[in-house]
C-alpha cells in the first residue's frame, strides 16, 4: 500500500534542488497537483515512481537511499502496474521507431495497438487516418504536438486497461500525468478527462495529475460532480528557496474568483488611429489563414487594436496563433501581408533594418511562450535588463522597482539581482520574462501564453499588472489557451478567431 | 570549483607533478647539453601550442562572425564564397598543410625575411592555426545556430537588444564559453600532436630550407635526433631483455624523457578535456 | 543531398583545375630552370678552379684587373671555387632524383596510392567497430555499478591491477605511431602492411578520441525524454554484465550490436546516427595519422614517404599529383559520409 506521506530530498552535488517533508498522495483518488512551474512537482513524482537517475542526483526517500527505494517491492509494483506520462511529448518519442512500434513495446506489447482508448482519443479521425498517424516516425511537426500527446496518453490508457482487466487486487497502481493537456485544445482536454474519470469509475486507481490548467476545476465541478469526493486538489508551494510544502487547494475559492472576474470598461471609442491594424487574410509556409470576428469563423475582419485595448486571439492548438504573432513582429514574412503599427506601414518586404531600428523594443514588444527558451539562463537577473533600448541605463533601484510589480519586495535584495536566471523557479522565470518586455513601455505588447507556469497567486498578480498597463495606455494582444480565464476578462467585441 | 575531486583539475595536477619529478630526475642524471635541449624543446613546444590556441580562437571567432553577418545580411554570394574557401581548407589533411607551411617558413628564415625568435614562433603558430581554426569556428557556429533555433534569439531581438550583443555576449560569452574553453583544450592537444609529428618528419630531413638549424628546438625534432632514436630503440630491446629495464632511466634518459613527455602530455590534455566536459555536462 | 553534391563537385572542379594549371606551369618552367642553372655554371666554365694551376692563373688575372685588393680577390676566387664544387656535387647527387611525370612514375604512384587506400579503408572499418565497442563498453560499465560494493583486499588488489592495466593501455593508445614503431623496430619488421594497419588503429589517439566522442553521444542520448518513456514501459534497464536482464559482453563485442528489449538499444541506435556525421572528421584525422606514420618511419614504397621524398627533391609535378590523389580520397570520404547520413535520415522520414 502506498504510504500516506513521503519525505523526499533531492540534491545535485552540494546544491539542494528540492525538499518536501510531507509529499502525500490521495490513495485510490484522482489527485490534481497545482503549483508554479519549476517548483519540483515532476521531480517529486519521479522520485516516488523510481525514475530519477541516481548517478546524476543525490536522492533520499523517507530517510533511505534512492537505490534502496528503487529496489523496494512497493516501488517495483508501482512501476510494473502504473505508467508515467511525461511533459513535452515531442522529446518523449524515439525518433527511430514508428509510433505503432512505440505503442507496442515493453509492457504494452500484450495490448492491441489500435484499441478503443486510441479511437476515443482520436474521435475526429477514422481508423484509416489513425493508422496513418501510427505509421509515422515522430518528427518535429508531424505528428503534431497534440497528436503526440494523445499517443502518450494512449500508452497510459493501455496500462489502465490492463489494470482494469486484471483479476488480481492491485492496490499499488499509480498513474502519473505530467502536464498532459499542455498540447491539447479544450475539446481534447475534456475528452481525456472524461475518459480518465470513466475508467476510474470502473475500478478506482491512484492518479496524479500535474497541471497549470485551472479550468479543469470548473470542468469537474460542472460535468463530473458525482466524482468530486474521489478528487483531491492540491498545491505545492514554496516555504523557502528549496523547501516546499503540499497543501490543499481550494477549488471553491478559484470558482468564486472566476465568477467575480469582469471585462474592463472602456471609454467612448477613441478617434485616434488604432495602434495595430492588420489585414485579415495572409498565407505562410503553404497555408492560408483568416482572422475572423465570429466564432463560426465565417466573417473575415482586419485585426484592429486601439490604444489601451486588450484583444484576445483564439484558435485551437497548433492552428497558428504564435505564427501570427511572429508575423506581426516581423520575425516571419507572410506572403501578401500588410499592417500598420503605430503609424509605421509594414509589409512582407519591409527590410530587417526597419524592424530593428524603429519597431523592436520601441513600438512593439513580445513575450514568448516558454520562459526557459526566451530568457538567457546563463546571465543574472540584473543582466537581463541590460542591453535594452531604454532612455537611460537602469540602476539597481530601477530594476527592483520594476520587479516589485510581480515579485515580493522583501525578496528583492542585491543578492537576488545577482542570481542566475537558471536558478529561478519556472514561475519566477515567467514573471521575469514578462517584466523584461513590459519595462520597455511599447505601444503594443504581444503576450503569448502569459500565464504559463504560474500558480494561482501568480496568475492574479499578472492579470492585475496587465490591467494596470492597459489603463496606462498600452495596447495588448493576448494569445492563450486559458480561455476560461480570458473569456471572463475580455469583452466579446475584442475577441478574434483565427482560422 | 577547483578541487582535486574534479577529474580535469586532478589530471592537470598529475601532469604538473609528474613533469616536475621528471625535471628533477633529469637534473640529477641527464648530461647538461642534453638537459638544455630537453628544457628548450619542452618550453618551445608549449609556447607554440599556446600561441596556436590564441590564433585559433581569434581566427575562429572572426570566421564565425564573418559567416553569420554575411548570412544575416543576405549576401549570398559572399557567404557561399567564404564557405567554399573554408571547405577547401577542411579538405586539406592538416599535416600536409602544416608541412608546406613549415617549408615556407624555413625558406623565409633562410632568405633573411624573418629574424626574431618570436616572429618565427608566431609564423609557425599561424601555419598550424590556419588548419585548426575551423574546428573552433564550427564549435562557435554550432552554438549560434542552436540558440537561433530557440526563442532565445528572437525574444531578445524583439526586445530591441542588438544582434552583436546577443551573438557575442549572450551566446558566445555567457552560454558557450565553457564549450569554447573545452575546444581550446582539445586544440592544445591537437597542436602538440601535430607540432611533434611535423617537427619529427622535418627533422628526418624534409628539406634543406626547413631544418633544425632554422626552426626552434621542440620535443618533436628532439625525438628525431639520433640519440633519442637510439634511446627509443632501447625501450623495445627491454621487451626481450627485461633485466635491461633499469638502465633506461640512466643511460637512455634523453629519448625516454622526450617520448614520455610527448605521450604523457597528450594523455593528460585528453583527460583534462574529458574531465572538464563531464564536470560541465557538455 | 543534391545541394551537398553540388558543393562537393564545385570544390573538386576548383581544386583539380588549380592544381592541373600549376602542373602545366611547372612543366613549362622546368626547361627554363635547367637552362638558367646551366648558364650560371657556364659563366665560370672557362676556368676549372679545382685545378691548382688554373686557380692560380685566375687569381693573378683578378689581381691585375682589380689591383690593391689582394685579400678580397683571394676570397672571391675561393668562394667561386667552392660554388663550382657545390654545383657539381649537387648535380651529381640529384641528377638521378630529378624526374618528371613519366609512365614509370605514374605506375609507381598508382600502386602506392592503391595500397594507401586499402590500408585506409581497413583501418576505417576497424576503428568504426572499435570506437562503438569501446564507447558502449565504457558506458555500460559506468551505468552498471558492478564494481561498487565489497572492498575486500583481493578485490581491491584486482581493482588496482585493472586500473593500472587500463592506464598502460590508454598510454599506448595515445602514443604517436612513430614512438611505438621505433620502440619495436629491433624486435619486429615494422615495414609490413599488417603492422601499418595495426599501428594506425592503435596509435595517435584515434581510438581513444573517437570512442570518447561516442561515449559522449551515448551519455547525451541517455538523458533524453524517450528513455524515460521506455523506462515507464518497463523495458529492461540493468546494465550489469552479470545478470540475465543486463547487457552481455557478447552483445557488446558483436559486430552488429543489438540489445533487444533493453533501453540501451534505443540509446545506442540514436547515438550511432550522430556518430555517422563525425566520420568525416575521423577520416581526416586518420589520413593525417597515416601520412605522419609513413613519413616519420621512412617506409619505402608507401605513398606518404614517396610524397616526402619528392618534396625533398623538388619534383613539384609528382608532388602535385600525389596531393591531388589524397585530396580526392578525402573528398570521396566526405561524399560517402554525406550519402550515409542522407540515407539514414531518409530511412526515418515520413
Amino acid at each position: 500500500m502506498i504510504p500516506e506521506r513521503y519525505c523526499i530530498t533531492i540534491k545535485s552535488g552540494n546544491r539542494s534542488i528540492v525538499k518536501c517533508d510531507d509529499f502525500g498522495v490521495g490513495w485510490e483518488k484522482i489527485n490534481f497537483l497545482f503549483g508554479e512551474s519549476g517548483i519540483g512537482k515532476s521531480l517529486l513524482c519521479k522520485a516516488v515512481y523510481g525514475l530519477l537517475d541516481r548517478d546524476e542526483l543525490d536522492i533520499a526517500v523517507n530517510g533511505e537511499t534512492y537505490e534502496k527505494h528503487c529496489s523496494d517491492t512497493l516501488t517495483n509494483d508501482i512501476k510494473r502496474s502504473g505508467f508515467f506520462v511525461f511533459q513535452e511529448p515531442s522529446s518523449h518519442f524515439n525518433p527511430l521507431l514508428r509510433i505503432r512500434e512505440q505503442l507496442s513495446e515493453g509492457s504494452l506489447s500484450r495490448r492491441q495497438v489500435l484499441d478503443d482508448s486510441v479511437r476515443r482519443l482520436f474521435e475526429n479521425s477514422d481508423d484509416k487516418a489513425i493508422q496513418k498517424i501510427l505509421d509515422l516516425y515522430p518528427k518535429p511537426f508531424r505528428p503534431s504536438g497534440g497528436e503526440k500527446q494523445r499517443m502518450l496518453l494512449a500508452m497510459a490508457f493501455k496500462k489502465i486497461d490492463s489494470f482494469l482487466e486484471s483479476k488480481k487486487e492491485d492496490r499499488n497502481a499509480v498513474f502519473v500525468f505530467d502536464e498532459p493537456t499542455g498540447s491539447l485544445d479544450n475539446n481534447y482536454r475534456n475528452l481525456f478527462l472524461s475518459l480518465l474519470l470513466e475508467k476510474y469509475a470502473q475500478k478506482p486507481f491512484t492518479a496524479l495529475f500535474i497541471t497549470h490548467d485551472y479550468s479543469i476545476i470548473s470542468r469537474i465541478h460542472t460535468h463530473h460532480k458525482n466524482l468530486l469526493s474521489h478528487v483531491c486538489f492540491k498545491e505545492l508551494s514554496r516555504k523557502t528557496d528549496t523547501l516546499v510544502e503540499l497543501h490543499d487547494f481550494s477549488s471553491v475559492e478559484y470558482l468564486k474568483w472566476l465568477d467575480a472576474s469582469r471585462p474592463p470598461r472602456y471609454e467612448q471609442p477613441s478617434r485616434q488611429k488604432p495602434v495595430l491594424s492588420a489585414q485579415a487574410n495572409f498565407s505562410i509556409f503553404g497555408r492560408s489563414y483568416t482572422i475572423c470576428k465570429d466564432e463560426a469563423r465565417t466573417i473575415p475582419a482586419r485585426l484592429t487594436i486601439g490604444k489601451g485595448e486588450m484583444v484576445y486571439i483564439k484558435a485551437a492548438s497548433g492552428v497558428g496563433k504564435t505564427t501570427l504573432a511572429k508575423i506581426i513582429m516581423g520575425l516571419y514574412r507572410a506572403q501578401r501581408f500588410s499592417m500598420t503599427l503605430s503609424g509605421i506601414d509594414a509589409t512582407h518586404e519591409t527590410p530587417n533594418s526597419v524592424w530593428a531600428k524603429r519597431i523592436w523594443g520601441k513600438k512593439a514588444g513580445m513575450v514568448f511562450q516558454h520562459a526557459d527558451e526566451a530568457l538567457d539562463l546563463a546571465i543574472t537577473i540584473r543582466e537581463t535588463f541590460q542591453g535594452l533600448p531604454l532612455a537611460h541605463k537602469l540602476n539597481s533601484d530601477d530594476i527592483k522597482n520594476a520587479l516589485a510589480q510581480l515579485f515580493d519586495r522583501e525578496s528583492l535584495t542585491d543578492a537576488f539581482l545577482k542570481r542566475k536566471v537558471a536558478y529561478l523557479s519556472g514561475g519566477q522565470k515567467q514573471r521575469l520574462n514578462l517584466l523584461r518586455t513590459l519595462i520597455l513601455n511599447t505601444d503594443l505588447i504581444i503576450l503569448d501564453e502569459p500565464l504559463n507556469g504560474l500558480d494561482f497567486l501568480g496568475v492574479k498578480r499578472v492579470l492585475g499588472m496587465l490591467e494596470e498597463k492597459r489603463r496606462a495606455g498600452s495596447s495588448i494582444l493576448l494569445i492563450s489557451h486559458n480561455e476560461e480565464i480570458f473569456d471572463s476578462l475580455i469583452d466579446r467585441e475584442r475577441i478574434y478567431y483565427l482560422a | 570549483m577547483l578541487s582535486l575531486r574534479n577529474k580535469d583539475v586532478r589530471w592537470a595536477f598529475i601532469w604538473l607533478v609528474t613533469t616536475a619529478i621528471i625535471a628533477v630526475w633529469d637534473i640529477l642524471f641527464l648530461n647538461k647539453p642534453a638537459l638544455k635541449l630537453v628544457v628548450a624543446g619542452f618550453f618551445n613546444t608549449f609556447i607554440i601550442a599556446f600561441l596556436v590556441i590564441f590564433v585559433t580562437l581569434l581566427m575562429g571567432w572572426m570566421a564565425t562572425l564573418g559567416l553569420h553577418y554575411l548570412q544575416e545580411g543576405k549576401h549570398k554570394t559572399g557567404y557561399l564564397l567564404l564557405n567554399f574557401f573554408f571547405n577547401l581548407i577542411r579538405s586539406v589533411p592538416q599535416v600536409i598543410g602544416i608541412l608546406l607551411g613549415y617549408v615556407a617558413v624555413g625558406m623565409c628564415i633562410q632568405q633573411g625575411l624573418v629574424h626574431s625568435g618570436f616572429a618565427i614562433f608566431a609564423l609557425l603558430s599561424f601555419c598550424m592555426g590556419l588548419f585548426i581554426f575551423l574546428e573552433m569556428a564550427d564549435c562557435m557556429w554550432e552554438r549560434i545556430d542552436h540558440y537561433q533555433k530557440l526563442d532565445f534569439y528572437n525574444a531578445m531581438r524583439v526586445c530591441g537588444v542588438s544582434q552583436s550583443r546577443i551573438i557575442n555576449f549572450n551566446i558566445l560569452w555567457k552560454n558557450s564559453r565553457i564549450h569554447i574553453f573545452n575546444k581550446l583544450i582539445s586544440v592544445m592537444g591537437i597542436a602538440v600532436f601535430l607540432q611533434c609529428s611535423v617537427d619529427f618528419i622535418i627533422s628526418v630531413g624534409l628539406s634543406t630550407q626547413a631544418n633544425q638549424v632554422t626552426l626552434p628546438t621542440t620535443l618533436g625534432n628532439l625525438l628525431a635526433n639520433l640519440d633519442s632514436k637510439q634511446d627509443i630503440l632501447a625501450v623495445g630491446n627491454t621487451l626481450t631483455h627485461p633485466l635491461y629495464f633499469p638502465h633506461l632511466f640512466f643511460e637512455h634518459l634523453q629519448g625516454l624523457t622526450v617520448a614520455f613527455l610527448i605521450v604523457f602530455s597528450l594523455l593528460c590534455i585528453h583527460n583534462i578535456a574529458n574531465g572538464y566536459a563531464e564536470r560541465h555536462r557538455l | 543531398m543534391k545541394s551537398k553534391l553540388l558543393v562537393h563537385g564545385a570544390s573538386i572542379l576548383f581544386v583539380s583545375l588549380t592544381l592541373l594549371i600549376a602542373l602545366a606551369w611547372i612543366g613549362s618552367r622546368s626547361g627554363v630552370t635547367e637552362a638558367s642553372v646551366r648558364s650560371t655554371l657556364a659563366a665560370a666554365s672557362f676556368a676549372d678552379l679545382s685545378n691548382p694551376f688554373q686557380k692560380a692563373l685566375f687569381s693573378d688575372a683578378m689581381n691585375i684587373f682589380y689591383p690593391g685588393q689582394f685579400d678580397k680577390n683571394k676570397a672571391e676566387v675561393s668562394h667561386l671555387a667552392d660554388a663550382q664544387e657545390k654545383a657539381l656535387r649537387d648535380k651529381l647527387e640529384n641528377s638521378s632524383e630529378k624526374e618528371g611525370l613519366t609512365l614509370g612514375a605514374w605506375t609507381r604512384i598508382l600502386g602506392m596510392y592503391i595500397k594507401f587506400i586499402i590500408v585506409y579503408v581497413l583501418v576505417m572499418l576497424l576503428t568504426y567497430y572499435g570506437v562503438q565497442t569501446l564507447g558502449a563498453w565504457r558506458f555500460c560499465r559506468k551505468k552498471s555499478h558492478d564494481e561498487q560494493g565489497a572492498g575486500s583486499f583481493p578485490t581491491m588488489v584486482l581493482k588496482s591491477l585493472k586500473k593500472a592495466a587500463l592506464f598502460i593501455a590508454t598510454f599506448i593508445l595515445f602514443c604517436p605511431a612513430y614512438v611505438i614503431a621505433y620502440s619495436l623496430r629491433t624486435e619486429l619488421n615494422t615495414d609490413t602492411v599488417f603492422f601499418m594497419i595495426v599501428l594506425c588503429v592503435i596509435s595517435n589517439g584515434l581510438l581513444m578520441v573517437y570512442s570518447n566522442k561516442f561515449f559522449a553521444f551515448l551519455t547525451a542520448e541517455s538523458r533524453k525524454g524517450y528513455v524515460e518513456t521506455a523506462l515507464a514501459k518497463n523495458l529492461k534497464s540493468s546494465y550489469s554484465q552479470r545478470t540475465p536482464d543486463g547487457i552481455s559482453y557478447r552483445a557488446l563485442i558483436a559486430p552488429i550490436k543489438r540489445f533487444n528489449g533493453h533501453v540501451f538499444d534505443a540509446i545506442f541506435r540514436n547515438a550511432r546516427g550522430q556518430y555517422l556525421s563525425t566520420i568525416k572528421e575521423q577520416a581526416s584525422f586518420l589520413i593525417s595519422g597515416m601520412i605522419i606514420t609513413e613519413m616519420a618511419l621512412n617506409l619505402h614504397g608507401y605513398l606518404s614517404y614517396e610524397l616526402f621524398r619528392q618534396m625533398l627533391y623538388g619534383n613539384a609535378a609528382i608532388v602535385i599529383v600525389m596531393i591531388l590523389g589524397i585530396y580526392y580520397l578525402v573528398k570521396a570520404t566526405e561524399i560517402f559520409t554525406d550519402f550515409l547520413v542522407y540515407r539514414e535520415e531518409r530511412k526515418y522520414e515520413n
